[in-house]
């Protein structure tokens, strides 16, 4: 208990001292903040990435695709095997009888003029499709018609293409327009063109889907639908929820960004710990007298060491709130374009993560400078100068 | 020269607290070397495209384009040479294990003459036809050597023997291909006519992309129209794009390094410019009497004034040095890294410019840090500071 009150008296006065030190401590304030800022904002772009495609719907929900043949990698699931696909067990039904499950077709679409425009992603859907995303909203025009050679265009896509109700693409059989504009939530979805995948499938004069989106009557009753699907000899198909197929994708084209996050993380922290070993150094040798003096009354060596430990956390602790807080300020709900839009996001877990790598960095650096500071002779220490 | 001495006394005043200073220095300037040459190295990527190849695909995604579109392509005019591309991907005898072998025609030596195959080992491919080069990064990779054999299993169907297995005996280790970016698998070059004799015969004579060589780049944008002009109606129809405007889309359509390096750099120097600008004012706050006796003896403003820029700029400049020494060493490390495919990067070059730019940013944090210590070395009473006061 005396100890536990040596620490804290002994922090008290190591933290009043820290106006007369104040530009020291912006030191380690502003590396770990630039550590913290970095690293999170780095981290927030696969955080949003990763919220705009993992939505928390698809948690009872799998995605079935066809085995991959020569050409034609993308829409090989022939419409002669939906039916037989849509008849699996554990998909949802609607109140009317119908199944849940949704056979979607996917093409990206040329630029019309110039080159190299982008990648304009158009996406066919079915009836179910609209009943699989409810956040689905017309915000602009109105909704395509089914059997019509119309689409509708997501929020994002309309942004990034300069796409608006009126503006016209060109798919195989001639110039669509665009009769709406919606939004979905923040889904990935909302970086599409969307049409009737029936139609769209007819112009372009494609047989095959791409894939089946299924809404499961629960998680439960996934393993039942896998293992129908794949041991159906009809079918040559894969199954995955969609949960860890969107994060098996979502991984693989976040891995290298990831990774270059923590490695540059990393080598920041590296600098920063470099940054808190001389500055707290620094400190404990302008707080020498003091050191002593409270040796010379009583206070032990452990609270003492503890209280620049202490310091040096608490000084990386406030670094990595602003650091967290400007990448927050700066970067979080700014619109990007990486394979569709998405909004960056500076998620809870990012600030966790920020506090933790700038506590361990000043933890670190401070423990050389507490073992000194507790292991200064009393004596010798008050006679500094 | 003269002060030289002093410079060199005032820096390891404190030889802990200054080699802790320059380490520190030395990481913020090796990041920001890395930094610069990454982004060098994508903008290399970049440039490396050239504009007088131009990719050809579907226009609406068809995926097979007829290998008899080329006598038609030679046609146009500014075209020179017409070349065909097959990708095959599956997994090796692990399947957690990618790969994808690029099977290109003879005519590619023509079409794409930046694919890094001599004529010797265009000969051995026509000799071995199941053959296969794979780039330095690839077979570091796989750990494969020139006569091992590699594996590449697909589902049922792929071959027209009802096999699932292909076999390819590697006859050598190439390196990547100028402007062979991030967004592209390893570089497995295969010979096309060996696929067109394995596969089923309803899948021969197509390919997934065709490379035209035109005769100048500015006649670029001009042939790709007339490429699309004349194939509108085609079914399939094509897509045409010159190869540098293909890499540019690539860049901007990607997460990509290039666009945040130089940010993640500056941070990295505004990180230590604090640490450096405490350092110089401590230095001078500790040391205000030995100032006060230069300025009595009669040194002026401008003499201490360099003195003091020196005094900064001596641990940033070396920092610099040793950062740039350092950003080798990581940069070798990352390109370890990236050969093992842990991450995935193009390959960093040692470049002046790098190293250029680094002496400035360090100058220029010397000259920022010693701003304040001068403004008040300025100010000091040279009187009080002698007698002590």
């Amino acid at each position: 208990m005396t100890e536990l009150r040596q620490i804290a008296a002994v922090c008290l006065v190591g933290i009043g001292s820290l106006r007369e030190r104040y530009a020291t401590a912006l030191v380690i304030v502003v590396g770990m903040a630039c550590v913290v800022g970095v690293l999170t904002s780095m981290l927030s772009l696969t955080a949003g990435l990763t919220r705009a495609y993992l939505r928390p719907e698809d948690a009872t929900r799998a995605i079935v695709w066809a085995e991959r043949a020569n050409f034609d990698q993308s829409r090989s699931l022939h419409r002669d095997v939906i039916g037989t696909i849509l008849d699996a067990p554990g998909i949802a039904r609607s109140s009317n009888g119908a199944a849940l499950a949704d056979p979607e077709f996917l093409m990206r679409i040329p630029p019309l003029e110039g080159f190299a425009a982008g990648s304009l992603q158009l996406r066919g859907v079915g009836p179910a499709g609209l009943a699989l995303r409810p956040a689905f909203r017309i915000v602009a025009g109105r909704m395509f018609r089914t059997g019509a050679r119309e689409l509708v265009v997501g929020v994002g896509a309309a942004r990034k293409f300069g796409l608006t109700v009126g503006s016209e693409v060109r798919l195989r059989d001639g110039k669509w327009p665009i009769v709406g504009v919606f939004s979905c939530g923040a889904d990935i979805i909302e970086s599409y063109l969307v049409g009737d995948a029936v139609i769209v499938m007819a112009a372009t004069r494609r047989q095959g889907f791409a894939q089946v989106i299924a809404q499961l009557v629960d998680a439960k009753a996934y393993p039942e639908f896998q293992r129908w699907l794949t041991e159906n000899p009809a079918l040559a198909v894969y199954v995955e929820r969609k949960t860890d197929y969107d994060r098996r994708e979502l991984g693989m084209n976040t891995a290298f960004f990831t990774r270059m996050a923590y490695v540059i993380g990393a080598i920041m922290a590296l600098g920063a710990l470099c940054g808190v070993v001389k500055v707290m150094s620094a400190a404990v040798r302008a707080r020498t007298r003091e050191i002593g003096t409270l040796r010379a009354i009583g206070f032990g060596a452990t609270p003492v060491a503890l209280s620049v430990l202490l310091e040096a956390a608490l000084l990386g602790t406030i670094g990595a709130v602003i650091g967290a807080a400007m990448a927050w300020l700066v970067f979080d709900g700014r619109e990007m374009w990486v394979w569709g839009a998405f909004k960056l996001h500076v998620a809870p877990s990012l600030w966790v993560l920020g506090l933790v790598w700038a506590l361990v960095t000043s933890l670190l650096g401070g423990f050389l400078p507490a073992l000194r500071a507790g292991r200064l002779p009393p004596f010798e220490a008050l006679r500094a100068e | 020269m003269k002060f030289i001495p002093l410079v060199w006394a005032a820096l390891w005043r404190n030889r802990a607290e200054s080699v802790l200073t320059l380490l520190a220095l030395s990481v913020a300037f090796a990041l920001f070397g890395i930094m610069i040459a990454l982004n060098a190295a994508y903008e290399q990527a970049i440039d490396d495209a050239r504009m007088d190849r131009l990719i050809i695909a579907c226009r609406f995604e068809c995926g097979a384009i007829p290998l008899g579109y080329r006598e038609q392509l030679a046609r146009i005019g500014g075209v020179t040479a017409v070349g065909g591309q097959v990708w095959l991907g599956g997994h090796e005898q692990d399947e957690h294990h990618q790969i994808t072998v690029m099977f290109v025609d003879e005519e590619m030596r023509s079409a794409w003459p930046e694919l890094p195959l001599s004529p010797a080992d265009w000969r051995a491919l026509e000799v071995t036809p199941a053959g296969i080069f794979l780039s330095r990064k690839a077979a570091a990779r796989r750990n494969v050597r020139t006569g091992d054999t590699v594996t590449l299993n697909l589902p049922p169907g792929s071959r027209a023997d009802g096999g699932t297995t292909w076999f390819f005996a590697v006859l050598g280790v190439i390196p990547d291909p100028p402007g062979w970016g991030q967004s592209n698998p390893d570089m497995i070059v295969g010979n096309l006519r060996y696929l067109e004799n394995s596969i089923d015969l309803e899948e021969r004579g197509r390919v997934n992309v065709l490379r035209v060589a035109v005769d100048r780049p500015e006649h670029a944008r001009a042939v790709c129209r007339a490429i699309e002009a004349w194939f509108t109606n085609a079914s399939p129809a094509l897509y045409c794009v010159p190869a540098r405007e293909n890499a540019q889309e690539l860049a901007d359509a990607n997460i990509n390094m290039r666009q945040i390096s130089l940010g993640i750099g500056a941070a990295g120097l505004f990180m230590i410019l604090f640490l450096c600008a405490n350092g110089i004012a401590e230095s001078v706050r500790e040391r205000l009497s030995e100032f006060g006796v230069l300025k009595a003896l009669g040194y002026g403003d401008a003499r201490i004034a360099l003195l003091v820029i020196l005094e900064a700029a001596a641990p940033t400049l070396l920092a610099a040095l040793i950062g740039g020494a350092l950003a080798r060493g990581v940069g070798a490390f990352l390109a370890h890294l990236a050969v093992k495919g842990v991450i995935d990067m193009p390959e960093m070059r040692a470049s002046p410019a790098a190293f250029g730019w680094a002496l400035v940013a360090a100058l220029l944090i010397a000259l920022v840090s010693a701003l304040a210590p001068l403004y008040r070395l300025r100010r000091m009473d040279v009187a009080a500071v002698v007698a002590g006061r």
